[in-house]
This record gives C-alpha cells, structure tokens and sequence, in this order.
C-alpha cells in the first residue's frame, strides 16, 4: 500500500518537474496534497504502533519494579528486622561475656583459693563447678539467638537478590561499589592493615604447606596458617 | 636476652576478656608485672614511659593496630629492642610474613592454650 502511495508520488513528481516551466495546474497541486497526506498517514500509523509499543513495555516494567520494590520491604527490613538482628548480636556480646567473666572469676578464685585444708578445697572445687557448668548454658540461648539473626540475613539476601536479578543487574561494577566514604574508608583500612579476621575451619594451611612456602617448593593452600606452620617460621 | 620472670610484661588487646586471660596466663608462668593497654596507641604512650621486658600484642584493634604498634616500636630506638609477639586471630599467611618482616619475635593464633604462650615466650628468650 505505502509502495503504491510512493509511486504514484514519484510519478507525480516527475510530471511536475517536466512542466517546471509551465503552469502547474491547481488539481495538481491538490493531487500531490492528496498523496502526501496518505503517505505521511501511513508513517505516521507505524510511527503510533512503535510508541505505544514502547511506551506499554515502559508501563509493564514500571509495575514490575512497584512489585519487586514491594516485595523488597525495605521499610520492613530497615525498622524491624535489622535491628532485631542488631539486638540479638547485643545479646550474644553480652551473654557471652558474662558467661566468660562467671567462668574466669571461679577459676580465679580456685588458683587463689588456700587447698591445704583439704575438705573446705574441695567443697568450693564443687561449688565453682556447678557455677561454671550453669554459666555455659549461654551456648544454648546464644545458638538460638545466632539462629535468628542467620535467618535474617538469609531473608535479606533473597529479597535483594530478587531485586537485583529484577534490575538486571547481577552483579559486577556494583560489586566495587561503596555506599558511603565511610565505607570505602573501612574497606581500605581492612586492606592496608591486612584486617581478614578470623578465618573458618578449614581454610588454614597446615605446617606443611608453610614449610613448603618457605622451602621454596609449592604450597598447598597459601591462604592462612596454624599454629604449627607459623611455628615454622620462626625456627 | 634470658627470661626474667621480674620484667615487666605489656599485654595489648581490644577486649577485656582477652587481657584477663593472658594476664592469668602469664600470672601462671610466673610473671608478676603485668600491665595492659586497649590499642597500639595506648601502648606506644605506656612503652614510652615504662621499659618493657615483653609485649604481647592483638593484631586488629582500633585506631592503632598491632601491626603499626610493632612497626612504630621497631622504628623508634629506644624500644626497638624490646621482644615482640603477636597474639591473633589473623591467620593468613601474608599477615605472619608481613608481621615477620616487620620485626615481630613470634607469632601466636587465637584461640591458643597456655602451653603454647609459654613455649613461644621461651622461644624468644632463647630458653
């Protein structure tokens, strides 16, 4: 149809152009409106059908977001679940430390206790027993309380992982990025001071693979080291 | 340098717990004059005012770690000297060449037991 349109322009054209120096006649002039109107028409009807396209695939990935966004809960996570597992960190730090002074106050008071009085040694050994034995039960409510805070984290790992994967954006650049300069400061102190931490069971190297680092051959894990390696070193 | 039980001996660490153990620990050995310090700051201030048969040192501590501490000790002359060991939790192996090079007499991974504080203090007493 639109071929069809441009043809009949062309061919129109060309007439015009042969009676260039003649009097153009109004009807031709009224055809050639014709034509171009129809053709535009048709530019215009799939310049229209694009848009819309495009502007639908807007709108759907505009719902999509509100429902990633919603799904998301960032509110809920910001009020509620962060600074629960913030309080039951509180709450580990804390009965773990009570329990580690309780233990270290008994076993202060046996070295410093007087055992020549045998009986009277031996009924306070008993006593500070039972005190160190209630003491550990923090590890109970403490796993429990690690529980939830694992939980928590797990619960806002899904959620803005979803949300990435939604943003399509799966990882990468975002990766290197920091949220505030504070941030960034902590992650270069971390590197400069080469701040790990602990590591997990199972990542050291044992004394071998530090022998081996130091002996020139290949080490086995060169990652971090036990004790034992360690003690390789300084030998 | 022999072992003197009468030195005093610097105990460096962030957390309380920390010092009482190797307070504890030490009181075992023998060692009587104890002191202690929360950062390496705090302990470079102590050190430049008492002289230190010992230090034993946490590694990640705030502002100054012990690894500046153990830097900042090797630089200044009047306690470059003094014996060094470094009491923890890091364990990776460029933190014990890194600590090495530095100067630091021995290396000690958290958790540890009393025996293994005593072998290294003997160690770098020569004993």
């Amino acid at each position: 149809m639109a071929r069809v349109k441009t043809q009949q322009l062309e061919s129109l054209i060309e007439c015009l152009n042969q009676k260039r120096h003649e009097d153009v006649s109004f009807a031709d002039v009224v055809s050639l409106a014709e034509i171009t109107a129809q053709s535009m028409q048709v530019f215009f009807e799939t310049m229209d059908t694009a848009i819309y396209r495009e502007m639908r695939e807007i709108a759907e990935y505009i719902e999509r977001m509100r429902g990633e966004i919603g799904a998301l809960q960032a509110d809920e996570i910001k009020k509620n679940r962060i600074p629960m597992a913030g309080q039951e960190l509180g709450a580990i730090v804390k009965a773990t430390e009570g329990a580690t002074n309780t233990i270290m106050e008994c076993a202060e008071e046996l070295m410093a206790a007087d055992a020549s009085d045998v009986k009277a040694y031996q009924a306070l050994v008993q006593d500070k027993m039972v005190v160190i034995f209630e003491a550990c039960s923090f590890q109970d409510i403490t796993g429990q309380r690690i529980a939830k805070v694992i939980e928590t984290l797990q619960n806002i790992e899904t959620r803005v992982s979803r949300f990435a994967r939604a943003l399509g954006n799966s990882s990468g650049a975002a990766g290197a990025a920091f949220a505030t300069e504070q941030e960034r400061a902590r992650a270069e102190r971390q590197q400069r001071l080469m701040l790990h931490g602990p590591q997990l069971d199972g990542q050291a190297i044992d004394q071998n693979a530090v022998d081996d680092l130091f002996g020139g051959s290949k080490p086995a894990r060169p990652e971090c080291s036990t004790q034992s390696s360690i003690d390789k070193l300084f030998k | 340098m022999a072992l003197d039980l009468s030195m005093p001996v610097l105990v460096v660490d962030d957390y309380n717990t920390m010092i009482r153990i190797i307070r504890n620990l030490l009181k075992q050995i023998g060692f009587q004059d104890i002191d202690d310090a929360s950062d390496g700051s705090a302990a470079l201030g102590k050190m430049r005012e008492k002289r230190y048969g010992l230090v034993i040192s946490d590694w990640n501590m705030e502002p100054m770690t012990g690894y500046e501490l153990l830097k900042e000790v090797r630089a200044d002359p009047g306690l470059s000297k003094t014996p060094f060991i470094m009491v923890t939790a890091e364990s990776k192996t460029e933190n014990v060449i890194a600590a090495k090079k530095a100067g630091v007499n021995n290396y000690i991974v958290k958790p540890f037991n009393a025996q293994t504080l005593q072998s290294k203090i003997q160690a770098v007493f020569g004993e």
